[in-house]
């Protein structure tokens, strides 16, 4: 045993050593660059199209001799939605590429956590895509978000269908993240505004398939809305078994913004025909500066439709390069804190910023949802074909107070 | 207690400074790991050893039930999950300190253990993998849809452990919570394979009639193997609770999670006693060298476990073994060749 072990005792120093050692090459970061680290899913649906694009447009400023004359470089990483990878990419690039800035994430548990290492090692984090209303309420003064908080979301829909549609609502949802914010804060705000119960709620597994039995309740109780909760291949799955069930058409199907998502219309087929989500952005907003933006990914990336989290991964990379433009850099490593000081507080001075978002975008030094909450207009959004060629419209656009939906 | 050809110096040396050099090699490699955070370059590289460390802890644990006692299970990493989200109840709804915090999810784990072990009295291979996958699917599901423990979005705010009033935030800090308790893990593991225990585990693994027959009762070892790898498990989740951020999230234990486990120990060399540690070590590193590959990494990680399987069905530990096992047979063979000369 004395050999074995004393073997083995050295097989795994070495084995650690080496792990010590093996992944420190890019230990040494070059001056003169503004070094960004952006982690998005990008195993998904047209995630790596939405995360070369982040990198291509941050990137596009060397080609004119960059920002102030710095070039940008930035490491893209994929967190697969998984949290403790979420938190490997942010330490990596914290403290091996000794990046000025972090971009990122989609899924909100895995922003969450990420918050708490870049308020730790005081680095700023800008969020794209994630709208789970904690993130900002943890009170970082490092975090800003362009995405639509879910306190936003919940109350578009349920406004707009309270008044125009009904006030009798069933809930079907997963047991993921955004679908159970999607529901709770749908639900909260008919009990706080309009002080109705909810007819119907059941809450099912990512992975169930059939959902009919809920269905056929549900339709027994002749609801004016049906809520769905859920990932796309979820939100696709109810809306189908919906009509297969019998509940007629005339009751609205609202789904999670994950309904945004191409696959949606095209697994549901004509059953998405109705089918309403709350958005930051369709690819039929009609204003020029999105049309340009429509055809920009339809030609470089192959993608006829995109959807809100191109849009959103797009205008956020607009922004840090307008906040990089306004900050003072002097972009040595012995600056490095300084520097990144000085591109959150350059973040802390976008104001009233219009660009593909459905409403201009503010953010301000205090470190509040109310500040860092950037974007607080939401549309309402239907699909008006299935398929393939879906095809879909906006329906209402609404914006809010920068308080809206906290705890007074 | 002794391994092949070291029989001389060693069984006439008197019996106290047998115990003590049989600590060496283990002090030894204690102080090399001392100051091997020192060593490294960035503060991420003291991420990784921790992360390596926990991964160690876990495959070692694994190992033992499946690589000594034959038990096929899948349900592994809900084990880690149990440790994990009980240590941080523990820390953040009633205040218990890490310290106790650390031991109790420990033992709530083991007897989680012991319900995983129970189908295992009646089920084996493929039907015990069932079985174990669908408890880790229970566990996933239930703390995905429990509020009080964060559901989907997460178990936040887990406080680092405190040592005389200061907390052990850093990476380079919670090294040295990690390290001690890895080693400590190794070493027992050492002491429970060589034991009366370990060569009943083996006897099961290699066939639970004949090892009845031989009179060791299998029910009682099948329990025993899988408590004893589920405080390995449990002690590994609660040291991933405290570790900064202080995160946990249901998706961070799904059946992606498990197959890396596997991954650990079958490239490590399941049933050899370094595999586990081996595996670990070297799983995360080539998860760390290939994050900037992310598309392509499925397929990396796919690729190893059938070339592992085609050409090193028993890991490398088991390439080691054969290494010097035939450097011994060579050996043996010239020293037979020059007495009979």
């Amino acid at each position: 045993m004395k050999s074995a072990s004393f073997r083995a005792s050295y097989v795994l120093a070495s084995a650690l050593l080496l792990a010590a050692g093996v992944p420190s090459a890019p230990a040494a970061a070059a001056d003169d660059v503004i070094r960004i680290g952006v982690t998005l899913r990008m195993i998904v649906e047209n995630g790596l199209k939405y995360g070369q694009m982040t990198k291509d447009e941050l990137e596009a400023v060397n080609a004119t001799g960059g920002i102030n004359g710095k070039k940008i470089e930035v490491t893209l990483l994929d967190d697969e939605c998984k949290p403790d990878r979420g938190i490997a990419n942010v330490n990596r690039f914290i403290h091996q590429h000794k990046v000025h800035l972090v971009l990122g994430s989609t899924c909100s548990s895995v922003s969450i956590p990420m918050v708490d290492v870049v308020t730790k090692e005081e680095v700023p984090q800008i969020i794209p895509h994630s709208t789970n209303t904690s993130i900002t309420q943890k009170g970082s003064p490092w975090v800003f978000r362009t995405s639509v908080s879910e306190r936003f979301y919940s109350a578009v829909h349920a406004k707009y269908l309270a008044e125009n549609v009904g006030k009798k609502v069933a809930y079907l949802y997963t047991t993921d993240g955004a679908a159970i914010s999607f529901a709770k804060d749908y639900m909260g705000y008919m009990e706080r505004t309009y002080k109705v119960e909810p007819i119907y709620t059941a809450q099912m597994q990512e992975t169930d398939l059939d959902f009919r039995s809920h269905l056929l309740k549900i339709k027994s109780l002749n609801p004016d809305v049906l809520a769905i909760g859920g990932q796309l291949d979820a939100i696709a799955r109810i809306t189908q078994q919906s009509y297969e069930v019998g509940i007629p058409s005339k009751v609205r199907r609202v789904a999670a913004s994950a309904a945004s998502n191409a696959p949606v219309p095209e697994l549901a087929g004509n059953a998405a025909v109705g089918l309403t989500f709350a958005a930051a952005f369709s690819c039929k907003d009609e204003r020029p500066v999105a049309q340009q933006f429509v055809k920009m990914v339809q030609d470089k990336y192959k993608v006829r439709c995109p959807d809100h989290d191109f849009s959103q991964a797009y205008e956020t990379a607009q922004i840090v390069k307008l906040a990089l433009s306004r900050a003072k850099l002097s972009l040595t490593d012995a600056a490095l804190a300084q520097d990144r000081r000085a591109i959150r507080d350059a973040l802390a001075t976008i104001k009233d910023y219009s660009g593909l978002a459905s409403g201009p975008i503010n953010f301000c030094a205090d470190p509040t949802p109310q500040c860092r909450d950037g974007n607080r207009t939401g549309i309402l959004v239907e699909y008006t074909k299935g398929g393939k060629d879906y095809d879909m419209r906006v329906l209402a656009r609404v914006s809010f107070e920068a308080d809206f939906g906290l705890a007074k | 207690m002794n391994g092949p050809g070291t029989n001389g110096a060693a069984e006439r040396a008197p019996e106290g400074w047998r115990d003590l050099s049989r600590f060496i090699p283990w002090l030894l490699g204690f102080c090399v790991l001392l100051v091997l955070p020192w060593l490294a370059v960035n503060p991420y590289q003291n991420y990784l050893l921790n992360v390596i460390l926990i991964n160690v802890i876990l495959a070692v644990g694994l190992n033992i039930v499946k690589g000594f006692a034959g038990q096929v299970t899948v349900g592994h990493i809900a084990l880690a999950a149990i440790g994990a989200y009980t240590s941080a109840i523990l820390s953040v709804k009633f205040g218990l300190p890490f310290w106790l915090a650390l031991p109790a999810a420990t033992l709530v784990t083991g007897l989680a253990g012991a319900l995983v072990g129970i189908p295992a009295f009646r089920l084996e291979g493929a039907y015990l993998a069932l079985a174990t996958l669908g408890l880790a699917e229970s566990v996933r599901i239930f703390i995905s849809a429990t509020d009080y423990v964060g559901a989907s979005i997460g178990f936040s705010d887990i406080p680092p452990p405190m040592l005389a009033g200061k907390p052990l935030g850093s990476h380079i800090a919670y090294y040295y919570v990690v390290m001690p308790v890895a080693l400590v893990g190794i070493y027992l593991s050492f002491c429970i394979l060589r034991s009366d225990i370990g060569r009943a585990f083996k006897a099961l693994r290699e066939d639970s009639l004949a090892a009845a027959a031989a009179g060791i009762n299998v029910r009682k070892y099948k329990l025993l193997a899988f408590v004893i790898s589920a405080f390995y498990a449990g002690c590994a989740g609660s040291l991933t609770a405290h570790m900064s951020p202080g995160f946990l999230n249901p998706n961070s234990y799904t059946i992606t999670e498990m197959v890396t486990l596997l991954l650990m120990v079958v490239l490590g060399g399941i049933g050899h006693i370094w595999g586990g540690v081996i595996g670990a070590v070297l799983v995360t590193i080539i998860n760390d060298l290939t994050v900037d590959f992310y598309q392509y990494r499925l397929a990396i990680f796919g690729m190893i476990i059938v070339l592992t399987v085609l050409y090193m069905p028993r890991g490398i530990g088991g390439v080691i073994d054969r290494h010097f096992a035939t450097k011994r047979f060579i050996a043996l063979r010239k020293a037979k060749a020059s007495v009979n000369a």
